[in-house]
């Protein structure tokens, strides 16, 4: 195996295989995805920071098998955070907290090209700082439909007092966050009212929305994923690079650039590659840093 | 693909340090079930419950007490714990050699294999090998996920075995438990000695199994093949509408949203 030796701040990190191409129809290396990060770190490290970080390594690329890792692996650096959170059958899984910029190149070394974390920190697992709307088209829908419903969305909630802010999933849908950084909201309190948001949607555009997970509800419709809601789920993280056959990003969007670009009908125009999305965000800031600290309550519950 | 190991460091003592990692020796055969729902299937999880108050607890509600009487406890916070963890070491440190013989089996716990990485082979077999020949086992203190382990660092077939050990208070006194000394007679003795002498075999661990175990397996096996298999429930949530207000609330907001467009 091929390795490399960087020095950082927090210690001495060994980088294998940085030659290989993990997205072989595209071409994009290792080296070049820890570039990526190294150039989004100062936008995403806030996203990850505290946050239980569940990895999903592609150590053959993009095309071969990947696996979920939620345990933080014990061959972990020492300086690596990791944080105890209980699981499902009450006993607690130690997690990687990516707080840093050496733990992000470490996790990235290990071929985790996607990172997903939970909507509450690791220290309050049971407090949603935000809530979401998974936005997932079933064929033939695309993402311009995500955008046409994305759009009614932001109204509709924006109706109820609520500011809400959107990014592109990084494969075929959209995600609309709702702010909300208050102790006192559960996931009880997101679920109840996502799904009600879900089904008054659903209601008044049957043709485009669905609020049912079955899959033949779904077909040609924008299935609003409600359900993301709970504390034992994650998210991809807002610039993350996704595993698809292009290096495409979750990435966030302001709500007249969505309505522009879907305007032009073409579903491509809306992603965003790794090389314009470091531009896009040096220059604009992170569009989504209102969601880690805007305070929002949730109306009528 | 080589085995991943859950820890990787050096061994080390006087001047020699070699690069290992370590991996584990021996995978428990038990059958592990999941807890289901029978009415969906669905995967049951644990809550913890407050018999005082009749209502579940969530996790920032709950603290450590360590019961010094009936009803009494003393109270360890988080951080009082991490204080008196060991610091995570990179390095197994022999700190003497001892003759193999000598450990009471009762002390070892738990075995782990020690793979030599990269740089650290040549190094790795000549320890392997001198140990062997001279019978000796090292004895060194090793962190292991926040617990300080004496361990055995021994030959075993051409590879390094790793021991932990029980620290010797955890051997619990066997004084009871040998009756009291009796004159035995020689004819007994010898009786005893004849039974025994037509039982010897070579010990071949290989000749049993876990009975129960192979039988679990070969039904699961056909279950499975059968597709007697039942399916977990998408979360679907049920029917209904959401608190009264909200949605009443959601509805004039709707009715604007489409208004204006």
């Amino acid at each position: 195996m091929n390795r490399t030796f960087v020095d950082m701040a927090g210690g001495r990190l060994s980088l294998s295989n940085l030659e290989k191409d993990l997205y072989p129809s595209y071409g994009f290396t290792k080296a070049q995805i820890l570039e990526y990060y190294r150039g989004i770190a100062p936008f995403i490290l806030p996203h990850l920071k505290d946050r239980a970080l569940t990895l999903k390594r592609y150590p053959e690329g993009v095309e071969k098998d990947f696996f979920f890792e939620k345990r933080c692996p014990g061959h972990r650096p020492a300086w690596v955070k990791t944080a105890e959170v209980p699981q499902h059958d009450g006993e607690p899984m130690t997690f990687c907290l990516v707080n840093d910029l050496e733990t992000l190149i470490w996790v990235e070394n290990l071929a985790s090209l996607e990172l997903h974390v939970p909507l509450a920190r690791a220290g309050s697992p049971e407090t949603p700082d935000s809530m979401v709307f998974d936005l997932d088209p079933g064929d033939p829908a695309n993402i311009l439909d995500c955008s046409r419903v994305a759009l009614i969305l932001r109204d509709l909630l924006s109706g109820m007092g609520l500011a809400s802010y959107v990014k592109t999933s990084g494969q075929k849908g959209l995600h609309v966050f709702v702010a909300l950084n208050r102790k006192e909201t559960t996931f009880d309190d997101t679920k109840t009212f996502s799904k009600a948001v879900a089904e008054i949607m659903q209601k008044h555009y049957p043709d485009l929305v669905t609020s049912k997970m079955a899959k033949q509800e779904r077909k040609a419709k924008v299935f609003i994923n409600w359900s993301q809601n709970d504390a034992s789920k994650t998210m991809i993280c807002v610039y993350s690079l996704r595993a698809r056959e292009k290096p495409f990003i979750s990435f966030p969007l302001e709500w007249k650039e969505l309505k522009n670009l879907a305007g032009l009908g073409d579903p491509e125009k809306l992603q965003v590659t790794h090389s314009e999305a470091v531009r896009r965000a040096e220059e604009k800031g992170d569009l989504f840093r209102e969601v880690l600290v805007k305070e929002q309550k949730l109306p009528h519950l | 693909m080589a085995v991943q190991g859950i820890w990787s460091g050096t061994i080390s003592f006087s001047l020699v340090a070699i690069p290992v990692r370590l991996v584990t020796a021996v995978k428990p055969g038990r059958v592990s079930f999941h807890l289901l729902h029978s009415k969906d299937y669905s995967r049951l999880s644990r809550r913890m419950f407050c018999p005082e108050e009749g209502t579940m607890v969530t996790p920032d509600e709950i603290i450590r007490g360590y019961e010094v009487m009936p009803d009494k406890y003393v109270l360890m916070t988080d951080e009082e714990l991490e204080s008196v963890s060991p610091e995570r070491s990179r390095t197994i440190e022999i700190l003497e050699f001892i003759d193999v013989k000598e450990v009471d089996p009762i002390y070892y716990d738990h075995p782990y294999y020690l793979v030599p990485s990269k740089g650290g082979e040549k190094a790795y077999q000549l320890l392997v090998e001198v140990m062997r020949r001279t019978n000796k086992a090292g004895l060194a203190k090793f962190v292991l996920a926040e617990r300080e382990y004496l361990v055995a660092v021994k030959s075993r077939e051409g590879a390094l075995e790793l021991v932990t050990l029980h620290y010797s208070d955890e051997i619990l006194p066997d004084e009871d438990i040998s009756p009291k000394k009796e004159k035995i007679e020689v004819e007994e003795e010898n009786r005893i000695k004849k039974s025994i002498q037509k039982m010897i075999e070579d010990f071949d661990p290989g000749k049993y199994a876990d009975e129960r175990r192979k039988k679990l397996m070969d039904i699961l096996a056909t279950k499975a093949k059968g597709k007697a298999l039942v399916e977990a429930p998408a979360i679907e949530a049920e029917e209904g509408e959401g608190p009264a207000d909200l949605v009443a609330a959601l509805e004039e907001s709707m009715r604007k949203v489409k208004e204006s467009r």
